[in-house]
């Protein structure tokens, strides 16, 4: 027996499989409970909206502070890969001037902390960096289609939150690294 | 997500589709009920098309227990989305595409997918609930001990008679992957059963 015919065979042995299996159980009830729940109010969307405008507004004032506190380091200039999804939230929210400005000056910092650490380290760092700047544009996205959607509103906060997170450590970690002086 | 399931263009190939004694107008009722909540008539879709969602559920995890979480998933998915469904396919092949979607997302998310494949390496499927006999048994023991990519193809594939393109709109990967995956499914089954005696 050739190999055509070997696989010939095993597709329509294949075809003959069970395509249609009894479950071992009733998988109903558990669809029934979950499904026995109200379809997403109406309400959500605005109370979850009205949630995410004052988490910006906080966000974006800590940052602001934050930025204007911090002591500036030279702004150098930022190499394409470092070039930031612009800030949105969606098809119809927009983080404010503030926030772009302070999250710009962050980027700056923590391109000018990059380069102290070992080339690991930075290849992690912009490894994580690339996944979360993908999460934010690929949430960005998806919203366009569902503008509604409190759970990619929330996602997106989060993600946000994350890179923001990350650079801030980022900047930490390589002052930390700096200053040590028992190694 | 929502064009990609409204795309499907193919149903059922004739050998999958059994509405034995069933007008299809019943399940266009169904169908129009459940889109305006009506739960009852959902749970007629599901006793309609439970067997068939959940063997593939169960083909493609190679485990009971993931099998039926998919299967609800897949369900509860197609309750919330009801509304977008726009008979462009069968609903059959739509909720076949939500299943795939549903086994998919939960390997994704399985911290432990490396014991898993293992353990459904290990595992025999239930004797309970596939009824396939002889060397088909042996065939459907072999497919369960496939590596995940050339197991998910052979069964769209192989079992349940989808193209190369339409597996590969549902598993995500090109039409020519899915073709790569079918020729690796195929050397290894054709390695686990000619021990087995399958060819003679």
């Amino acid at each position: 027996m050739n190999d055509d015919e070997r696989n010939d065979k095993l597709i329509a042995a294949a075809s003959k499989l069970s395509t249609e299996i009894v479950p071992e159980r009733d998988l109903w009830p558990g669809i029934a409970e979950s499904i026995a729940q109200p379809r997403r109010p109406g309400w959500m969307p605005m109370f979850a909206q009205a949630a995410v405008v004052v988490l910006l507004i906080g966000a974006s004032s800590g940052l602001t502070y934050f930025a204007t506190k911090s002591q500036q380091q030279p702004i150098q200039e930022i190499t394409p890969e470092l070039l930031f999804e612009r800030a949105s939230f969606g098809g119809r929210y927009s983080l404010g001037m503030d926030y772009q400005e302070a999250h710009s000056d962050l980027a700056a910092q923590m391109e000018d902390e990059l380069v102290r650490l070992s080339p690991e380290i930075r290849a992690d760092v912009e490894k994580n960096l690339t996944i979360i700047r993908t999460a934010i544009r690929d949430i960005n996205t998806a919203l366009q289609n569902e503008p509604e959607s409190a759970l990619l509103q929330e996602l997106l906060l989060s993600a946000y939150r994350e890179e923001l997170s990350l650079m801030q450590r980022v900047g930490g970690l390589a002052q930390h690294v700096m200053s040590r002086k028992d190694i | 997500m929502e064009a990609l399931l409204a795309k499907q263009a193919s149903d059922y190939s004739p050998q999958m589709v059994s509405l034995d004694g069933l007008g299809m107008t019943d399940e266009a009722d169904w169908i129009s009920r459940a889109q305006r909540a009506d739960a009852k008539a959902f749970e007629s879709l599901y006793r309609l098309h439970v067997d068939r969602v959940y063997g593939l559920c169960l083909r493609m995890t190679g485990n009971v227990a993931e099998a039926e979480d998919c299967t609800q998933e897949a369900f509860i998915q197609a309750w919330n989305k009801m509304d977008k469904f726009r008979g462009d396919s069968a609903f059959g092949t739509w909720i076949h595409r939500i299943a795939v979607n549903a086994v998919l997302g939960r390997m994704r998310k399985s911290k432990r997918e490396r014991d898993r494949i293992q353990l459904a390496s290990d595992e025999v499927l239930s004797p309970a609930s596939i009824n396939d006999d002889g060397d088909l048994r042996d065939l459907s023991d072999a497919v369960n001990r496939l590596p995940e990519g050339a197991r998910h193809v052979f069964v769209l594939y192989g079992v349940y008679g989808y193209s190369h393109e339409e597996a590969g709109n549902m598993l995500g990967i090109a039409a020519g992957t899915s073709k790569a995956q079918l020729h690796r499914a195929r050397r290894l089954l054709a390695q686990q059963l000619e021990q087995q005696g399958f060819e003679k």
